[in-house]
This record gives structure tokens, sequence and C-alpha cells, in this order.
């Protein structure tokens, strides 16, 4: 299903992704903020706009593939898969519970919709390509997405998944990079720099585009070039903020891994995204 | 193939992978540039082109690769030198195989001291340790062709990660083509009642010769070879020592962790009787022939065959009261 795009419909949904996963982090009293507040237009797009999925059926053979890399990106994608239908909205306030089927790390033998467990940063692209490779030789069509974050490139696995796809010419391997410049102990520049990005992957033999990735336009156009690139891999580097819309930790390292004590603290991650007009589905 | 045992083991494991590829589609092969050492190029590599995957000097690549072809209905079985299939790739193994529950064969070629002449770097003597302390992975060590065929086509039928030991070079015979492996079952390769020996792998082949050579003197062997390391046949090893009061265990690993330690934490919490371990003990490997090595670390023929005469003698000892209070 592709949905038709209205922009206010499209921002007000993203608005409400945030209040949901912002909430489920501070429920849990502790996760992965930043790095799924970075990436909730390009989860959008990607589910409502480009993907070809099938809630019924999470294992549809033709469907397209997701590998979150960066697997620490769970609760964006619980969102998406919940508001696509994959499982019911209640169950997101499950996340980090015990006996969950939402651990803060995706894991595809708990829950509908993941196609990859990832969590050990660097081998999420290194799946991606071999299922890619599968799909090739299986001469279907469907593409395989893989979310990457920047700071996990500082991983030579990445590397050699890099070279491996772009020997293979996995025309059908659509990488996203959430390029936010931004990871554990600081800014990529400080902790290890990634530049020249885009020319790294070039010489690797990937097609790179470049993006806002908060622009819903530049989203949409840049997977769809992707789409019709055949010959080799592409990597869509999206210039992302950490913590996006929350004026609390929003570019700060420290939103990367929230802790949150009490219920007043929660209120305040609440109270400090631009928009809170929303009701939680649980 | 009925004279296998003529064959590199290397040859029979690349052989089974073309007679399995020639009845499944799903049957890929995936090397990390030591296809030749691993004898998939050129057997597998030319019968199947499109399935031979070589993924350069990049196992960690090629292990989370065969994951994905996995998740994709593919039944890879990944090659590489043991320490470069094990210990290097340990948590690529851990999540996206293991954890990830994917059904990716990993294969460990020339294990332990069969390195041989490249030493110490590539001496891996922990693989079968780790690889157990891992949740989720059948772990095997086939001792002959026979065996290793029979493995093979066991790990392609088998919906499930496994790690496989693979022995290069040619092997003495141990096992015929009517040979059919059972997972978590040990062979029982010998009769006795005198002491209990537990071997895999590499090992066996001299621990079948220690049982008949000691047969002669006049101690007798219960031999027990377990190509399946885990799920580690526990019932069959009670049993054995019940009868026989002590073990002796042989493997081309590190005495820590690995078979002799399978059968420690199996007898110590359900029948506590003696335990010789022979293999390596708490060191690294070196370049050196295998005579030497065997004698520095103290696990070769002669080795064996002196352990069991002594644990066959503890248990008549110590199963004569008067001998003991004497003592």
């Amino acid at each position: 299903m592709q949905q038709t795009f209205i922009r206010a419909d499209f921002d007000r949904l993203a608005g409400e992704f945030r209040y949901i996963i912002t909430d489920m982090i501070c429920r849990a009293g502790s996760g992965h903020l930043g790095g799924a507040l970075s990436l909730v237009e390009i989860v959008i797009s990607l589910y409502w706009r480009i993907m070809n999925v099938d809630p019924e059926n999470p294992s549809w053979e033709d469907r397209d593939r997701m590998v979150l890399s960066k697997g620490h990106g769970g609760p964006v994608l619980y969102v998406a898969l919940a508001y696509r239908g994959f499982f019911p909205k209640e169950l997101l306030c499950t996340l980090n519970c015990d006996g969950t089927n939402l651990p803060s790390h995706v894991d595809r033998t708990r829950t509908p919709g993941i196609d990859m467990t990832a969590g050990s940063l660097g081998q999420g692209l290194s799946c991606a390509c071999g299922m890619a490779l599968a799909t090739k030789k299986d001469g279907k069509d469907h593409k395989i997405y893989c979310i990457i974050g920047d700071g996990e490139c500082n991983e030579g696995q990445i590397w050699e998944a890099a070279m491996f796809a772009g020997h293979n010419k996995l025309g059908n391997l659509i990488a996203v990079c959430d390029y936010n410049r931004l990871q554990i102990d600081g800014f990529t520049d400080d902790v290890l720099t990634l530049e020249p990005f885009a020319d790294k992957w070039k010489a690797f033999g990937w097609e790179v585009i470049e993006i806002d990735g908060h622009d819903w336009d530049e989203i949409y156009t840049a997977i769809n070039r992707a789409k019709e690139v055949k010959d080799r891999p592409v990597m869509v580097i999206a210039h992302t903020v950490k913590a996006r819309h929350c004026s609390l930790v929003e570019n700060k390292p420290e939103s990367h891994n929230i802790k949150v004590d009490d219920r007043e603290t929660h209120n305040r991650f609440l109270a400090a995204l631009s928009c809170t007009d929303y009701c939680l589905p649980y | 193939m009925d004279c296998l045992h003529e064959l590199e083991m290397r040859n029979v494991y690349a052989r089974t992978l073309v007679e399995l590829a020639n009845e499944s589609p799903d049957i890929y092969v995936l090397e990390a540039d030591l296809s030749k050492a691993s004898g998939t190029n050129p057997t597998f590599a030319n019968e199947h082109p499109d399935r031979f995957i070589n993924c350069g000097v990049a196992e960690a690549d090629m292990i989370c690769i065969a994951a994905g072809m996995a998740v994709e209905g593919k039944i890879p079985f990944c090659a590489s030198f043991t320490p470069f299939a094990s210990r290097r790739v340990y948590d690529q193994i851990t999540i996206s195989v293991a954890y990830a529950n994917t059904n990716v064969k990993i294969v460990g070629t020339a294990p332990g001291i069969t390195a041989g002449p490249n030493g110490g770097t590539h001496m891996c003597f922990q693989d079968l340790a780790i690889m157990r302390a891992l949740p989720n992975i059948t772990i095997l060590s086939p001792c002959d062709c026979y065996e290793l065929s029979e493995c093979v086509r066991w790990m392609a039928r088998h919906d499930g990660p496994v790690y496989m030991q693979l022995i290069r070079m040619k092997q003495p015979q141990v096992f015929d083509a009517s040979y059919e492996f059972y997972p978590a079952k040990a062979v029982r390769l010998h009769s006795g009642r005198d002491v209990t020996l537990l071997s895999t792998g590499y090992m066996t082949s001299f621990a079948v010769r220690a049982a008949e050579e000691l047969a002669g003197e006049g101690t007798n062997v219960d031999l027990l070879h377990s190509p399946c390391v885990k799920p580690f046949d526990t019932g069959s090893l009670i049993e054995s020592a019940e009868k026989t009061g002590g073990v002796v265990t042989v493997e081309n690993q590190s005495i820590i962790g690995g078979l002799g330690g399978a059968a420690c934490e199996t007898l110590s919490e359900n029948l506590p009787v003696p335990v010789k371990r022979l293999g390596i003990p708490d060191r690294f490997g070196e370049v050196a022939t295998e005579g030497f090595l065997f004698e520095k670390h103290g696990f070769g023929l002669e080795h064996i065959k002196q352990a069991c005469r002594e644990m066959a003698e503890r248990r008549s000892f110590a199963a004569d009261p008067i001998a003991v209070s004497e003592g």
C-alpha cells in the first residue's frame, strides 16, 4: 500500500511518532531516543510511500525487506509496524518489559515485520548484502532496504560489506545512512571522522545520493531514484538531526541513550517535543 | 563414492556439497579466499559456479552474508581456517547466526594441530570450547570421510545453525559406506570394562589404535567417539562410566572447555568418577611436526595408552579396599 501524500497528514503522523517513541522510551526508564527521532521521516516515507509490504502476511515472499542495521533504532520501527497493522498498537507500551516482543534492539525471532536481527553494529549491512544476493539469484524484483548509523560506519565490517555490494553489483540494495553526526561519545568528526563520506561510498562502487533526511520530498525523490539504479547498490546519505524536535536533547550526544528515573523527567521529555497534541494508543 | 577413505577429507566435503547442490537449488558455498584449502575450488566452483560465492578475505562479512542468504531460504556453507571461522567471527556467529536463528553452516578447516606449518596463529585450540558456550548451535567433529559425508548431508537437512570442524587431509578409515550419523549420539568403537576412552574428530583414529593395542595387553577400553560435541551424548558417557569407573578424554583441542570439559560437566553432576583430559594444556600452538606437538603436549598414541592404563589401574586399585588401606 502506498498512501497518497498529504503534507499536513504526514507532518502530523511524524509528530505522533515522536510523541509515542518518546513516551515508550520514558516508560521503559531508558532507551535510544536520539537515533529513533532522527529516523522518523525516513521510516514513515519507506513504510507509507515506498515499501511494498503486507501486514497481514509479514513473511510474504515478494515484500520489500528492511534491515535496521543500527538495531537500537527499534522503537521507530515498532511504531511504524504497529501503525501499519503488523501488530496491535497497544503493544507499543511493552518496550523492554519483561518477556517483551519489542526489545530495545530489533529481533527477527520476536517481532512480526522485523526481517533481520541487529544490535551488534556493523553486521546488518552484510546481512542485507546476503539477502540482496539471494534475491538477485532468485531473479526477484523486490528491494532490500538497510538503515545504518553514522557511528556504525566506524565498524570495519561496514566497509567489507560496502566492498562486497559494489563488487557484486547489488542493484537491489538500497542503504540509508542516518547521518546525524553524533555518536555515543560525541560528534562523529571528533570521535572518528567519516569524511569524505560520500566519496568513500562512491569509491566502493556505490551510487550516492545526499538528502535532507527530514524533508519528505527529498526522501521520496531520492529513494525512487535509487530504485531505478539497477547496476550498483545505492547509498542515500540522509543528513539528519539527532533527537529531532525534542528540544531537551536535540543535537546533543546525551540524546543517544536517555535515562528517565521518574515521572517528572518523563513529563519534561514529552513537554520538550515540538508538538504534544496527541493521544497515546495504549 | 564407495572408496571415500582414499580421498582427502576436503575433497569429500566438496563432492558431498556438489551432490547436495545437484539435489537442491538452495545449497550455496561461501568462501573467504581459502576455497582451494577448503576443497570447494575447483570441485564445487566448477560444477556450480552460480552458487559459489567468494567473499574475499572478509570472514565477518561472509558469516553475515550467509545469515542474510539463510533468511531468504538458502542453505549456505561457509568455510575458512578454523581460527577465522570461529574466534575471529565469534560475535557474528553469536548475533547474526545463533541468536538470530539463521540456517547457516560454518566449517572450520585444519582444526588444532593439523594447521601444521602455519603455526601458532592458525592453531585454534578453543573453537569447540567457545562454540559450546553458545546456545542454539550444533557442533560436529567427524573423524573420517564416511562420517564427514554423512555429517554434511545431515547439516543440509537440519534447519538450524551448525559448526563443523573439517580435517583437510586424508584420514584413516574408521567407518564404511554403511555409516549413518545420528546427532547427539556417541558411537562405541570398542567395548571394554576397564576404562572409558572418549574422543572426537582428529583424535578418534588414534583412540581406535590405542584401544586395539591395549586389548592385546589385557586392558579393555570402552571407546566412545562423539562426532557431535554439542548436543553431547551424556547418556552414553554416564552408562559407560558406570561400567568402567574412570574416563580418559582426548581431543585435538585445549583441555579447557571442549570435549573433556563436556565430559567433566556431565560426570561431576551425574556420576563423579576420575577423569583424565588429554589434549593441549593451557598453551598456544607453534610451527612444529605432529610428533613434536604430541610429545610436548602429551596427547599422542602412547600418551593415550598410558593414560588408559593408569586409569584402569586406579580403578582396580580403588575397587580393592585392602589395596587402598595398604596404599
